[in-house]
């Protein structure tokens, strides 16, 4: 039986679907069974950024209103015979599915699958409650913004009003030299107003630029920071225990001589 | 409201609000709260007599919300978004930078204007 997490903001462009992109490439890459659904019915990104769009048949919509079967919607990805996404309708809206539906819907998938990762659309109206309908547990993603913090306080607090409580938070976007330099809200700053359990922080980095945008998720890139923090996050969702990313910078020649010596 | 002694206030209701208050949840209530947890930015509390916060203030609070000027505000760290006592509404000064270390404050009226005091355990 597989364990569905939802990942949510509230504020949109925080990066849920990137996060959502990279801890289901993670995962599959583990060589879990690992199904995505975007639930942004009408405003869909999650094909584009998995490079899946002209793979597109059928939709979401299309499967909870009876035109194909749940199988012939799932797209099977061009990288990982285990990774599967099921996409939002792009020419409906998020009235067309109702929260009930959406619970069938992921019941019905729960069998074949280790983990379910749901997309929800930014805001918190229906869209966001028919994603999180269905889920076990909420990955709530933020960035080092006030009003970021603000809206994940806010889903946070509706997270546990649906029975959702204690759930993970991403902190993305992280920019260290202006977090060293006072300029930014740091880790701490942000777990002192949502303390909630941190499951990973990602680096701001120019790499996830060019992974969305060519389709490619961040997490396969053996280059990328980035990268490497999605890869701990995917460790820690299957319950291994990764120290956070150490995000300070050491890319002067002095600085890294310096570590060197002090390592000794 | 009976009032027994000047230093002890007896009045039958008292909310205890045993969590955190996220931002967009409001607690409006018919005498004391009592918060075990924070008041986040957004949050918002209002009460007829007294606020208690065992944690931090961030969000507003509005106590003495029907005229009550005896009203407090009491937080182990104050950083309110505003606070209101009575008919008076104050805010923290713009541009004031956040203390280092922060330490129980008590928000009473004084004349008409809300003053924020240090805790201190009256013996």
């Amino acid at each position: 039986m597989g364990v569905v997490y939802v990942v949510t903001s509230g504020k949109g462009g925080v990066g849920k679907t990137t996060t959502t992109a990279n801890l289901g490439a993670g995962l599959a890459k583990m060589g879990k069974q690992v199904a995505m659904l975007d639930t942004d019915i009408g405003l869909r990104n999650l094909d584009v950024v998995l490079g899946l769009e002209n793979r597109i048949v059928y939709d979401v919509v299309d499967v909870i209103q009876g035109r194909c079967r749940l199988k012939q919607a799932l797209i099977k990805d061009k990288r990982f015979e285990n990774m599967h996404l099921l996409p939002a309708a792009q020419t409906k809206d998020k009235t067309a599915v109702s929260e009930q539906q959406m619970v069938e819907l992921i019941n019905t998938l729960r069998p074949d699958f280790d983990y379910i990762i749901i997309d929800c659309p930014a805001g918190i109206e229906h869209g966001f409650k028919n994603a999180i309908a269905g889920a076990d547990k909420a990955i709530v993603v933020t960035a080092p913004e006030v009003s970021a913090v603000r809206d994940a306080d806010r889903i946070i607090g509706l997270l546990e009003a649906h029975g959702l409580g204690e759930p993970y938070l991403i902190i993305n976007r992280i920019r260290p030299r202006m977090v060293q330099s006072g300029d930014m809200m740091s880790v701490e700053d942000m777990l002192e107003i949502l303390a909630v359990d941190l499951l990973g922080i990602v680096p701001d980095d120019d790499s996830i630029v060019t992974s969305t945008n060519r389709g490619e998720p961040a997490v396969l890139d053996q280059f990328s920071k980035a990268g490497q923090a999605y890869r701990n996050i995917t460790q820690r969702l299957c319950g291994a225990e990764v120290p956070l990313l150490d995000l300070t910078e050491k890319d002067g020649f002095f600085s890294r001589l310096k570590t060197l010596f002090a390592s000794r | 409201m009976v009032r027994t002694e000047e230093s002890i206030i007896l009045i039958p209701d008292t909310a205890l609000v045993q969590r955190t208050l996220r931002s967009g949840q409001r607690l409006k209530f018919n005498g004391n709260v009592l918060v075990l947890g924070d008041v986040n930015p957004g949050a918002e509390i209002i009460a007829t007599g007294h606020v208690v916060i065992m944690g931090a203030l961030r969000g507003v609070v509005h106590a003495g919300a029907e005229g009550d000027k005896t009203a407090t505000v009491t937080a182990l760290t104050l950083l309110p978004t505003q606070i209101r006592i009575a008919s008076c509404i104050t805010r923290p000064p713009d541009g004031l930078p956040a203390p280092d270390a922060y330490c129980p404050e008590v928000a009473r009226l004084k004349g008409d204007e809300v003053v924020i005091e240090k805790y201190v355990v009256s013996k």
